[in-house]
């Protein structure tokens, strides 16, 4: 099946990448480009077959393809721009992973912006998996980024995280930076190659830690001692029921402030009931809280907790516990979320 | 008889005739210099009277059922121990919570006031993007209600006075207007009225957001941006004491000190500053765990507010 990108022809410029995942008729899934320039690399290891094959309407593709980004020296050095343009045909599937934290090294002139760029075409069948390490601003770093999604047709499935922590909190930074942005945008695009002729704004989820909002407060405490932030979307028929599970676990959480009156019987717990108690006790023990909300077709999930490790352990229980990723594209594409 | 005059009554003649004197030369001067009275200002200023009606607190807007994430914020903030401590506990968990919450607004909600402001006919787009720019729910839900609440507001009491910017015209002859200031109202009355039908007609695709609205309704109404900007953030901060007094944070004359301070003020101004030439699509979260507050107000065991 042939597909024209939206996008301009890769070009040599430094920080550039382009991964096109297409069908070869019938249904196999390939890698149809994958290139990329200084500092970015990526890495393509032999797509796997999905560990189960559970029919989704006949539509599973054969093969889940898996990139990881990296840079080179583990990081972003000031000044540096990655640019990443990812295509996905209808019925493919793609998990992106990272290799660790995207580190953001420091800047002498806090005008100095590093940026990362990432625009995604889905369309109506495929599915992107991107559950990444959290990106680490080092102190005095100023960092932008952005990540676009293009929705053929307003359809698709998607299940990307956005986090952010404090720095190196062992050296005792605690968002001592001069700027982070972070913007997520889902587009629904109409008309094939030319993103610009129709495209409806389906969501905007936009950070911006700066100067600016006169509250003479430190980044620190506008944080609220929080030490990670983070944004999960969800979207498509793919990550339906993942998305439920989120909604239902938020509306199972107990009520705040609520007591126990002692009134109410004692009963035996489920297996699911036990296993959602456990959650709690260390969400509580990490400092961790959440919210779920569905809006506009999405599912949008944020949360913050003390310290990395709580919010890692609790996204990865989450989506381990309903387990669509797992059987959908493999152990593997949670793999961040592992460590 | 003419003799024998008593000295009191000569001292009483002197003050008269005195005071007599002072009347006489000050009538002199008063003529000779200033008119009687003040004459009154030629425009009667339109935009004071508005202003004074979108400041009143008794503005239909329902605003007093939402605390803006405040009563989560103090829920989530409660001290461990119960000692004499909590009142001003609370009372400083308030103030951050004010400058946090202005804040938020002022980097979510105020670059679509001023969009709307100075582009009323982009008012279903901008509509569309806040929505899809507002993905809490509690937040949303509030968002639209108070929007919704304004566009009721202006149809049955404002819309009356507005049909068109000419009958304004008519009642102030001498108005000095730029015709495109004349020309983007009229399109901000036809927009409304048109988007005020497609409320009904399509409710799935126009939410009536009230920052876009507020902006729109403020240009009609002939306040300058400026003014509808830090009315806006105003009105917020006004909104947010007056459900910390009902929360039981503060009594009202604390809450009024707070409205009525020298730091309130400039934090407004500056803000309306740092908003005034933000575009829309570089509006965002400042504080990432205000969505969380505010998300979690479902999530209360007892509540007061919707939001």
């Amino acid at each position: 099946m042939s597909f024209t990108s939206p996008f301009a022809a890769s070009s040599s410029k430094a920080g550039h990448g382009s991964i096109v995942i297409s069908v070869l008729p019938p249904d196999t899934p390939v890698l149809a480009d994958l290139s990329y320039q200084y500092p970015l690399k990526l890495v393509a290891p032999e797509p796997l077959p999905p560990p189960q094959h559970r029919e989704h309407g006949g539509t599973q593709p054969k093969l889940i393809h898996t990139v990881f980004l990296l840079t080179y020296g583990g990081g972003i050095v000031a000044g540096d721009t990655i640019d990443l343009s990812v295509c996905l045909d209808p019925n493919t599937r793609l998990v992106l992973l990272t290799q660790g934290s995207t580190k953001i090294f420091k800047t002498l002139d806090p005008g100095v912006l590093s940026k990362q760029h990432m625009t995604a075409r889905i369309t109506a069948g495929s599915a992107l998996v991107y559950l990444p390490d959290p990106v680490q601003p080092f102190a005095e770093t100023a960092f932008s980024q952005s990540q676009v999604y293009y929705l053929e047709g307003g359809e698709g499935s998607l299940c990307v995280c956005d986090w952010v922590t404090s720095g190196r909190s062992a050296r005792g930074e605690n968002w001592d930076i001069y700027e982070y942005r972070s913007r997520n945008e889902v587009w629904a695009v109409n008309g094939g190659a030319d993103t610009s002729t129709q495209k409806r704004l389906l969501l905007r989820d936009n950070l911006i830690l700066n100067g600016k909002g006169q509250t003479n407060m430190a980044f620190s405490e506008r944080m609220d001692g929080y030490a990670v932030f983070g944004t999960l979307i969800l979207r498509g028929p793919v990550f339906a029921a993942l998305a439920q599970y989120f909604l239902d676990e938020f509306e199972a959480l107990p009520r705040i402030g609520g007591r126990d009156w002692g009134d109410t019987a004692q009963r035996e717990l489920s297996p699911h009931e036990q296993q959602r108690a456990q959650r709690q006790l260390r969400e509580k023990a990490d400092g961790l809280i959440w919210s779920a909300a569905s809006v506009r077709g999405f599912t949008l999930v944020k949360f913050a907790s003390r310290d990395v490790q709580g919010s890692r352990h609790w996204l990865r229980d989450m989506i381990r516990d309903e387990g669509t990723v797992a059987t959908t594209f493999g152990h593997g594409a949670m793999l961040c979320l592992n460590s | 008889m003419t003799s024998t005059t008593n000295p009191q009554s000569l001292q009483d003649e002197i003050a008269d005739l005195e005071q007599r004197l002072r009347d006489a030369k000050f009538r002199l001067q008063a003529q000779s210099q200033t008119p009687p009275t003040p004459s009154p200002p030629t425009l009667p200023p339109a935009h004071l009277h508005a202003l004074l009606l979108l400041s009143d607190s008794a503005l239909p807007l329902g605003s007093f059922a939402f605390s803006s994430g405040l009563e989560s914020y103090l829920a989530h903030h409660k001290p461990s121990s119960n000692n004499t401590s909590t009142i001003s506990a609370a009372l400083s968990s308030f103030h951050t919570f004010l400058r946090l919450s202005l804040a938020t607004l002022a980097t979510t909600s105020l670059p679509y006031v001023l969009s709307a402001y100075r582009n009323p006919e982009n008012l279903y787009n901008l509509d569309n993007d806040f929505d899809a720019s507002t993905p809490c729910t509690v937040a949303r839900r509030a968002s639209i209600a108070q929007g919704r609440a304004l566009m009721t507001v202006w149809e049955r009491s404002f819309r009356a006075g507005h049909t068109s910017s000419n009958t304004l015209s008519t009642l102030q002859p001498n108005s000095n207007e730029h015709p495109a200031d004349v020309e983007a109202i009229d399109v901000a009355i036809n927009t409304l009225t048109t988007f005020s039908k497609s409320l009904r007609t399509h409710p799935d695709t126009t939410h009536a957001h009230y920052a876009p609205l507020w902006g729109l309704v403020t240009r009609i109404l002939h306040l300058s941006a400026w003014d509808a900007g830090y009315l806006f953030l105003f009105s917020h901060a006004r909104t947010v004491l007056s459900a910390a007094v009902r929360a039981s944070v503060m009594g009202p004359y604390q809450a009024q000190a707070v409205l009525a301070s020298v730091e309130l003020q400039e934090r407004i101004r500056g803000l309306v500053e740092e908003g005034w030439e933000v575009r829309v699509e570089d509006a965002g979260v400042c504080v990432p765990v205000m969505d969380l507050w505010v998300g979690r107000h479902e999530r209360l065991y007892s509540r007061i507010f919707n939001s």
